[in-house]
């Protein structure tokens, strides 16, 4: 390095600054799959040993915050689980009298959310399990609360979910009792703190009442993204008409991406999740 | 001798940032708002070096925070590199000893790359863009600045810098 506190740019400096644009735009310009790879690159290399440090922190802070609560939550799974041996059994006979086959089983994977600085973060996250844990693309994100977002790529052992604050985030959403069908998207933002949602083409003959809880509708089938039963959001007020033809309404997001540490990855989507959000499909 | 010395020094101060920035990312709060030290690295080693040298940190340093955040690949090197440049050439203009204005100096660095990231990515809306560029990033920016001033205070003797309080 040659100290020059106070000169100006030499020709050369500008020939490295110049060289540096047109790489950058080179590399804004570059086709999905080429950015793909050249991030997972990186992640996997150079930010390998950073991002291990901060999942460990984060990790860290977890524990000391979560303890207590984790150990309640334990105490309270653990009375259900006592009463969940009797009802298997008895769903298995039944299923079995009926000829049904066995219902499908959700699985899971724990990721820590690695929150960055950079003024897109909020738009996606960096998740600390990818491939290896079982995470592919398209998987859901969710919180205790509700929908974060879903996974867009999986590296070996970090992944990249899109957040329902991102441009590009849609889901398929009803309301508990199913009357009520419509897609949901970002709204924007109506503060420095509210980013919200909006409950896209519903019929204008259905009303839809304020503090109606969304859910994801789990329409695609196999082939969908997000299972029947995920709560989004809370619906606020009617947001936009198309008189005579259909409403939007504003939803209030059920999770605030910025304050979610951990999430889990639901890795077996085909299934109604309803019951996993105790309370809310009741 | 001494340049080499320097050098290393240097190397260091930029490489503790790094590791901190990451070790201490989930302590620092909402993270719209927490100091961004990575680019505080870029800002305190772009003192010291030349110009071009400080792009390529810059573009070294945002392609990095691209492969964090892969919502827009490009612009985040495409912000730092300029913020990289800019904070090198015209440190002459802007740097000063007095501990006020190197304050400004990293706040206006860490506003600037802000506006050039979201600008360039395009994937905020208008409402969101005005939120970001108007609360979070002069947040940022000020939490950014005043961990400025107290690496530039801390490690002064090793960087070579005279800051006046």
């Amino acid at each position: 390095m040659n100290l020059a506190p106070d000169s100006f740019a030499s020709r050369r400096d500008t020939l490295a600054f110049v060289v540096c644009l047109i790489l950058s735009f080179a590399a804004r310009l570059a086709p999905p799959v080429v950015q793909e790879t050249a991030a997972a690159a990186i992640g996997r290399t150079i930010l390998a040993p950073f991002l291990f440090l901060q999942e460990q922190s984060q990790v860290i802070k977890a524990s000391r915050g979560r303890y207590a609560q984790v150990i309640g939550l334990r105490d309270s799974v653990l009375v259900r689980a006592l009463a969940t041996t009797g009802l298997e059994e008895e769903n298995d006979r039944l299923r079995g009298l009926l000829g049904l086959s066995s219902r499908l089983r959700v699985r899971h994977v724990s990721a820590e959310v690695l929150h960055q600085s950079s003024p897109a973060s909020g738009l996606v996250a960096l998740l600390s399990a990818g491939a290896d844990a079982g995470v592919t693309p398209k998987s859901p994100v969710v919180a205790e609360q509700g929908l974060v977002g879903v996974v867009q790529t999986a590296g070996a052992d970090r992944s990249v979910a899109l957040l329902w604050t991102h441009p590009d985030f849609r889901v398929s959403a009803m309301t508990r009792d199913g009357s009520v069908f419509g897609i949901v998207a970002p709204r924007g933002s109506e503060g420095p703190n509210t980013m919200l949602l909006e409950l896209r083409g519903v019929p204008y003959q259905q009303d839809v009442a304020p503090g109606t809880v969304v859910y994801t509708s789990g329409l695609g089938g196999r082939s969908g993204v997000y299972p029947r039963g995920i709560p989004i959001g809370t619906v606020l007020a009617v947001g936009d008409e198309q008189e005579g033809w259909a409403r939007t309404y504003v939803v209030r997001p059920a999770v605030h991406p910025a304050a979610v540490g951990h999430v889990i990855v639901l890795t077996g989507t085909t299934v109604d999740v309803g019951d996993l959000f105790a309370g809310d499909m009741r | 001798m001494i340049i080499v010395q320097e050098r290393y020094r240097m190397a260091a101060v930029v490489l503790l940032l790094t590791v901190l920035h990451f070790l201490l990312r989930p302590f620092l709060g909402d993270v719209r708002g927490s100091p961004d030290l990575l680019l505080l690295a870029l800002l305190v080693f772009a003192i010291r070096a030349r110009p071009g040298q400080a792009a390529i940190g810059g573009f070294v340093v945002g392609l990095l925070v691209d492969a964090l955040t892969p919502v827009a690949f490009g612009a985040g090197a495409l912000a730092h590199t300029v913020v990289g440049y800019l904070a090198a050439w015209g440190k002459a203009l802007f740097f000063a000893e007095n501990v006020i204005v190197s304050a400004g100096f990293f706040f206006v660095g860490t506003w600037v790359r802000d506006a050039l990231v979201l600008v360039v990515g395009r994937h905020m809306d208008q409402s969101a863009l005005f939120w970001q560029l108007a609360i979070w990033s002069p947040v940022k920016a000020l939490t950014t600045a005043i961990a400025g001033v107290i690496v530039l205070l801390l490690f002064r003797r090793w960087l070579h810098i005279r800051v006046v309080t």
